[in-house]
C-alpha cells in the first residue's frame, strides 16, 4: 500500500466523516422508530401506525391492493415506518422560536456544542479493524487507497472519547442558562451536577478494561478484550459491565436518571424553550450518545465489537471453516461490522426496555447512587481487574 | 376585516345558540326570591298551625255559607243546597314522606344546648340531621366547645358554607358549619345568621380546614371573616366584580363576557360595526388594492 | 457578587403533572421547597350557581362533570341528598345496583389515579396497563346506561332502567380477570426499589394534621384513621355489605398507594356481593314528575373515591329549583394539605404529593 499524501489523507478522512454522519442519521431515526414500537409492545399498544395514511404512500399502495385482493393488510402495523423520515422532516420545517429574553448567541451555540461533541466521539470508534474498503482505481487523487474502519484510531482513543463526551454537558448547562427561564435553569443545573458526578464511576469502570488490555486505543482494547484474553471479557468484568451500563444511562439522561428533562417536574428540562432543529440537535445528541455508550459496551464488555457474542467464535470457528459453504466463512468467522451493529442494537433495546419498566429516581437519590454506591463499587471492580491482570499476564 | 358582502339587514338577535346581546339574554334577568326558606322547628310549627287555622277558618266559612244558602233556599222554597264536605287530605300514593323538623331529642344536641346556654337560638332535628343555631357573636365558643368537650368531640369540620336570603328581615345570610365526629360517628350542623356587613369570627382558629372554605364563602357570597389568615378570593380573580352566588347575581355574569372573552364568530360584530359606521357616513371598509 | 436568593417557580397552570390546571406557586432554595401556595380557580364554571337555576333533576349532568373520573360517585351523593331532602325511599334493588356501579366507579377512579401517579413518578407502562382494565369498566358503564365517562346513570328515586340482559356475564368476566391484573401492577411497583425510594416517607401527613385540615378518603386512612363513610354513616346498600376498611399507619405516599390497592380488592368483594345478593323488585320509587320542595336543608356526605363528597341543599317551599346547592368537594379540601405535605422537601416530591392526593380540578374549582 502506498503511503497517502496529506491531501489524500484529508480527503479520505472527509469521506470517513461523511460515512460516520450517514451512519448516525440512519441509526438515530431507526432507534426512534424502534423506541416507539418497542415501547408500544411493552405497553400493549401498536406504537406508531398512522404516519402514512391507509391509502397513501408505499404501504398504502400495498394495503390498498391487499384490500382489493380481499385480504386484511398485515402491513398496517408497519405503516408508521414513515416516521423515520417524518421525525426529521418535522424538526427541520418547524418554526424556530427564539425567546426574547434569551442570550441569543449562547442559545444558538448550545445545541451545536451538544451535537458536535457527541458526533466527534465517533472519530475514535473503529467499526472494522483495519480496512473497511479500498477505493476504486478510477477515482481521481484517492483512487486505490484503503479506507480504514475508523476516522482516527488514535492510541489514546479512550481518552478522546471520554474527554469529548464530557464536553457535551456544556451544551446542556449553557442551554439551561441561556434560555433565561426557570425550568431550563433547574434542568441545566441538575444535569451539570449529575453528568459530572457520573463521569467518575463511568471512567473508573472503563479503567478496568484499560488495565486488563494494557492499552487506550479503541481497536487494540476491543481486540484484547475479545480475543487477547484467555476468557471472555465480561466474565471478570461482570460488575464493571453493569456499573458501566448504569452510568451510561445516567450520562445519556435516560430513565431512570432523566433528571435534566424530568418531564413531570421540569416540563422538558433544559430544552423547554427550544424548538425546531435546535431542539432536534439535542434530541439527536441524546440518541447518538446512547449509540456511543452501546458501542463502548459492546466493544469492551460484550466480546469485542466485530465478533460473535459470548466468545462463540473460538468454539465455532474450526467447525465453521470445516463445514460451512465458502462464502459464509468470511462473514461469520472473521471480524465483521455486522456483529458490532447487532450488539449496539441489543444495548439500545435494553435502554428502551428499562425506560418502559421502571420509575424515575429523585434528584438527590441519583446523586447518592453515584457517590455512595457506584464509585466504591467501581474501585473494587478496578482492583479485581488489576488482580486478574496480575494473575494472568 | 373580511371583504365579505355586507348583508342588507343586520341580524340584531340572530337565531341559534349564540346570543349576541347579553344585556337582554334571558339568563341575565334576575328574579329575587320572595320567601326566606330558613328551616327551623319553630317556624315550621307556626306555619303548620297557621295552615290548620286557615283550613279551619275556610271550613267555618264554608259552613256559614252553607247556612246562609240554606236559609235563603228555604225562604225561596227551593231545594236545599248540598251540604259541604270537609276536604280530606290527599292520600300520599308516592314513596315520598316529607321529613318534618322535630324537637331536639338527641343527647348530643341536648348536651350542646346545655353547654351553650342562652347563646343557642334554636335547636332541632330534621331528616336525621342535628341543627343548632347559635348567636352570631358566639360561634367561635360554640365551635370550640364542639371540638373540645369530651361528650361532643367533633374533630373535623367537614364543610362550611353560606346561603343568601335577600328577602329576610334582620339578616342576609346563614352560615352553616357541618361538623363530623369520627370517633362517635355523629354529624352536627351549626348555623349562624349574619346581616350584611357583619364579619363573623373565622373558624380557622379552631378548625384549620376552614381556611379555604371561608375564602370560598367570601369569594362566592361576600361574607368576610374576622381573624382569617388570608382573606382573599380563591376561585375568581382578585379583581372580579360581585359575588356570584348571591341571589341578585345573574347566571351569565355581569358583562365581563360581552367585552373581553367573546370571540367574534363569523365576523358578525365586524359586520354590525361596519353597517353602523356606514349609517354615520364613515367608510370602514379597507380600500381595495389597485 | 454572590447572593443567596430564593427562586420563585410557577408549577402550572400548564404543566405535565398538575392533573389539569392547578397552579402551585413555589419558592425554591435550590431544589428545596421553602414555601408552597396552591392557586386554583382556572376551571371555575360556577356549577353551584348553575344548579341553583336548574330544576332538581337537571342538576345531575353538572355533578357528572365535576369529578369526571368518578361520575357515578358524584351522582350517588347528589341523588341521595335529593332523596333525603324529599324523604324518598329508594327500592332495595336500586340500592344494590347503585352500590355496584359506585364500586365500579371507585375502581375506575383508582385505576386512573394509579396510572397518573405512576406516570408522574416515571413508570410509564403502568399507565397503559391500568387503562386496559378501566376500559372494561367503561364498557360495563356503557352496557348499563349507554354512556362511558359522564354516565348520568342514576335518577332521584332510583335508576332509570334495570340491568340490561347479559350484564351479569360482563361483570363476572371482569371479576374473574381483575385480581390477576391487580397483582400485575403490584409486581411492577410494590417491591420496586425506585418506586419505594420515591414514595416511602414522602409527603407525610399525620392523622392529627389530616383531621385538622379536613382531609378525608384514602389519604386519611393511610394515616391510620379508619374513617370510611360507607362504614361510619352507611348509605345505599353498604350496611348489608361485608367489607373491610383498609388502613395503614405510615401516612406517606407509599401507604396511600397500598391503601388504594387494598380498596380496589375490597371493591371487587362488594361488587361480587351485590351481584350475588341482588334482590328482585322495582328500580324506581314512585315520585311525581315535578318535584316541589318544602323548606328543608340537608347535608349528605358519601364516600367518593377521592374522599368525602357532600351535597348541601336548601329547599324553598313550592320551588322546583334548589334554593342553595353546595358541593363539598373532596379534592378542594384535600388540596389544602399540600403545603403541609411538601414544605421542606424536594421539588420532585411535590409531583408525588399532587399525585397521591388524587385531585381532579373539575371538582376543585367546580
Amino acid at each position: 500500500m502506498p503511503t497517502p499524501t496529506l491531501t489524500q489523507s484529508l480527503i479520505i478522512a472527509l469521506l470517513q466523516a461523511i460515512l460516520v454522519v450517514v451512519f448516525i442519521f440512519v441509526v438515530v431515526p431507526l432507534t426512534l422508530y424502534a423506541e416507539r414500537k418497542v415501547l408500544g409492545y411493552l405497553q400493549l399498544r401498536l406504537g406508531a401506525t398512522r404516519v402514512a395514511g391507509s391509502l397513501t404512500g408505499l404501504t398504502g399502495f400495498v394495503n390498498r391492493n391487499m384490500w382489493k385482493l380481499g385480504k386484511v393488510p398485515m402491513l398496517s402495523y408497519w405503516r408508521g415506518i414513515v416516521m423515520l423520515v417524518g421525525d426529521v422532516v418535522k424538526m427541520i420545517i418547524k418554526e424556530d422560536i427564539l425567546p426574547t429574553k434569551a442570550d441569543k448567541f449562547v442559545f444558538f451555540i448550545a445545541p451545536a456544542i451538544s451535537f458536535c461533541a457527541s458526533v466527534i466521539v465517533f472519530a475514535a470508534i473503529s467499526f472494522v479493524p483495519g480496512t473497511l474498503f479500498v477505493l476504486p482505481k478510477f477515482i481521481p487523487i484517492v483512487g486505490g487507497l484503503p479506507v480504514s474502519g475508523a476516522v482516527g484510531d488514535v492510541n489514546v482513543g479512550l481518552l478522546w472519547i471520554l474527554g469529548i463526551a464530557s464536553v457535551g454537558v456544556y451544551g446542556i448547562v449553557l442551554a439551561g442558562w441561556a434560555s433565561n427561564s426557570k425550568y431550563p435553569l433547574l434542568g441545566g443545573l441538575r444535569s451539570g451536577a449529575q453528568i459530572v458526578s457520573y463521569e467518575v464511576p463511568l471512567t473508573l469502570s472503563l479503567l478496568a478494561p484499560v488495565v486488563m488490555s494494557g492499552s487506550l486505543q479503541f481497536s487494540e482494547m476491543s481486540r484484547s478484550m475479545a480475543v487477547g484474553l484467555p476468557y471472555w471479557g465480561i466474565v471478570p468484568q461482570f460488575l464493571g459491565f453493569f456499573i458501566y451500563l448504569t452510568c451510561g444511562f445516567a450520562e445519556t439522561n435516560r430513565l431512570p436518571f432523566d433528571m435534566p428533562e424530568a418531564e413531570n417536574e421540569l416540563v422538558a428540562g433544559f430544552h423547554t424553550e427550544y424548538s425546531g432543529m435546535k431542539f432536534g440537535f439535542f434530541y439527536l445528541a441524546e440518541y447518538i450518545n446512547m449509540t456511543v455508550v452501546a458501542a463502548l459496551a459492546s466493544a469492551f464488555f460484550l466480546g469485542g465489537p466485530w465478533l460473535m457474542p459470548f466468545g462463540l467464535h473460538g468454539v465455532l470457528n474450526p467447525f465453521f471453516t470445516a463445514h460451512l459453504p465458502a462464502f459464509l466463512v468470511p462473514l461469520l468467522c472473521e471480524p465483521h461490522a455486522i456483529f458490532f451493529v447487532v450488539k449496539i442494537i441489543f444495548i439500545l433495546f435494553v435502554y428502551i426496555w428499562v425506560r418502559g419498566t421502571i420509575p424515575r429516581y429523585r434528584y438527590d437519590q441519583v446523586m447518592a447512587v453515584a457517590w455512595k454506591y457506584l464509585i466504591p463499587l467501581t474501585l473494587v471492580n478496578l482492583m479485581l481487574a488489576a488482580a486478574v491482570r496480575y494473575l494472568t499476564v | 376585516m373580511s371583504d365579505a358582502p355586507i348583508p342588507e339587514t343586520t341580524p340584531e338577535t340572530p337565531s341559534g345558540p349564540f346570543v349576541y346581546d347579553y344585556t337582554t339574554a334571558p339568563n341575565r334577568q334576575v328574579v329575587l326570591p320572595k320567601t326566606v326558606p330558613l328551616p327551623g322547628y319553630r317556624t315550621y310549627v307556626a306555619e303548620q298551625k297557621a295552615l290548620v287555622e286557615a283550613e279551619e277558618a275556610k271550613w267555618q266559612k264554608q259552613l256559614a255559607d252553607f247556612d246562609t244558602a240554606k236559609a235563603k233556599a228555604e225562604a225561596e222554597g227551593k231545594d236545599a243546597p248540598k251540604a259541604p264536605v270537609k276536604a280530606v287530605a290527599k292520600k300520599n300514593d308516592t314513596d315520598m314522606v316529607f321529613p318534618a323538623p322535630t324537637e331536639a331529642k338527641d343527647p348530643t344536641l341536648l348536651h350542646l344546648v346545655n353547654g351553650l346556654g342562652d347563646k343557642v337560638e334554636e335547636a332541632f332535628e330534621q331528616a336525621g340531621e342535628l341543627t343548632c343555631q347559635v348567636a352570631k357573636e358566639h360561634i367561635l365558643e360554640a365551635l370550640r366547645l364542639c371540638r373540645e368537650d369530651a361528650q361532643l368531640k367533633f374533630e373535623m369540620l367537614a364543610d362550611e358554607t353560606a346561603t343568601h336570603y335577600p328577602a329576610a328581615q334582620g339578616f342576609a345570610f346563614s352560615v352553616v358549619y357541618h361538623l363530623t365526629s369520627i370517633a362517635r360517628k355523629k354529624r352536627l350542623r351549626l348555623r349562624i345568621l349574619v346581616p350584611e356587613g357583619f364579619e363573623p369570627e373565622s373558624a380557622t382558629q379552631v378548625y384549620p380546614s376552614a381556611n379555604w372554605m371561608e375564602r370560598e364563602i367570601w369569594d362566592m357570597l361576600g361574607i368576610r371573616f374576622a381573624n382569617h389568615p388570608n382573606m382573599i378570593r380563591i376561585l375568581c380573580p382578585e379583581d372580579w366584580e360581585g359575588h356570584a352566588l348571591r341571589k341578585e347575581y345573574p347566571v351569565v355574569g355581569w358583562g365581563q363576557r360581552d367585552i373581553d372573552f367573546r370571540e367574534d364568530r363569523g365576523g358578525m360584530l365586524n359586520r354590525i360595526a361596519m353597517e353602523k359606521a356606514g349609517q354615520l357616513g364613515i367608510n370602514l371598509k379597507r380600500p381595495k388594492a389597485e | 457578587m454572590f447572593k443567596n436568593e430564593e427562586m420563585e417557580v410557577n408549577l402550572g397552570p400548564q404543566h405535565p403533572s398538575t392533573h389539569g390546571v392547578l397552579r402551585v406557586k413555589l419558592r425554591l432554595d435550590g431544589e428545596t421547597i421553602k414555601h408552597c401556595t396552591p392557586v386554583i380557580g382556572y376551571l371555575h364554571r360556577g356549577v353551584e350557581k348553575i344548579c341553583e337555576n336548574k330544576t332538581f333533576f337537571q342538576g345531575q349532568v353538572w355533578t357528572d362533570r365535576m369529578d369526571y373520573c368518578s361520575a357515578v360517585a358524584n351522582n350517588l351523593g347528589w341523588a341521595e341528598a335529593n332523596e333525603k331532602l324529599f324523604g324518598i325511599t329508594v327500592p332495595r334493588r336500586a340500592q344494590y345496583i347503585r352500590t355496584m356501579l359506585n364500586e365500579f366507579n371507585r375502581l375506575a377512579s383508582h385505576l386512573i389515579w394509579l396510572a397518573t401517579h405512576a406516570l408522574d413518578i416515571g413508570a410509564m407502562t403502568v399507565f397503559l396497563y391500568t387503562f386496559r382494565e378501566r376500559e372494561d369498566i367503561l364498557d360495563i358503564n356503557e352496557a348499563f346506561c349507554g354512556s362511558r365517562l359522564t354516565t348520568t346513570a342514576l335518577r332521584i328515586g332510583g335508576l332509570r332502567e334495570d340491568l340490561p340482559p347479559g350484564f351479569a356475564k360482563l361483570v363476572n368476566k371482569f371479576l374473574a380477570k381483575f385480581p390477576a391484573c391487580l397483582e400485575e401492577y403490584e409486581n411492577l411497583l410494590s417491591e420496586n426499589r425506585i418506586w419505594k425510594k420515591r414514595t416511602v416517607g414522602v409527603a407525610k401527613l399525620n392523622a392529627e394534621d389530616a383531621i385538622a385540615l379536613g382531609v378525608t378518603g384514602p389519604v386519611l386512612r393511610a394515616a391510620g384513621v379508619p374513617y370510611d363513610i360507607r362504614k361510619a354513616f352507611p348509605y345505599a346498600a353498604y350496611a348489608e355489605m361485608d367489607f373491610e376498611v383498609p388502613t395503614r399507619t405510615e401516612a406517606d405516599t407509599y401507604a396511600r398507594y397500598l391503601v388504594r390497592l387494598a380498596e380496589m380488592r375490597q371493591s371487587t368483594r362488594i361488587i361480587q356481593q351485590c351481584m350475588d345478593g341482588l334482590p328482585e323488585g322495582p328500580v324506581m320509587a314512585k315520585i311525581p314528575k315535578i318535584l316541589r320542595a318544602e323548606v328543608n336543608e340537608v347535608y349528605h356526605a358519601t364516600e367518593a373515591p377521592k374522599g368525602e363528597i357532600g351535597y348541601y341543599l336548601v329547599g324553598e317551599k313550592g320551588s322546583t329549583n334548589p334554593y342553595r346547592f353546595h358541593v363539598r368537594a373532596p379534592g378542594f379540601i384535600n388540596l389544602q394539605s399540600l403545603p403541609k405535605m411538601v414544605e421542606g422537601s424536594l421539588l420532585a416530591d411535590i409531583v408525588a404529593a399532587i399525585g397521591t392526593l388524587d385531585i381532579v380540578l373539575g371538582e376543585i374549582d367546580r
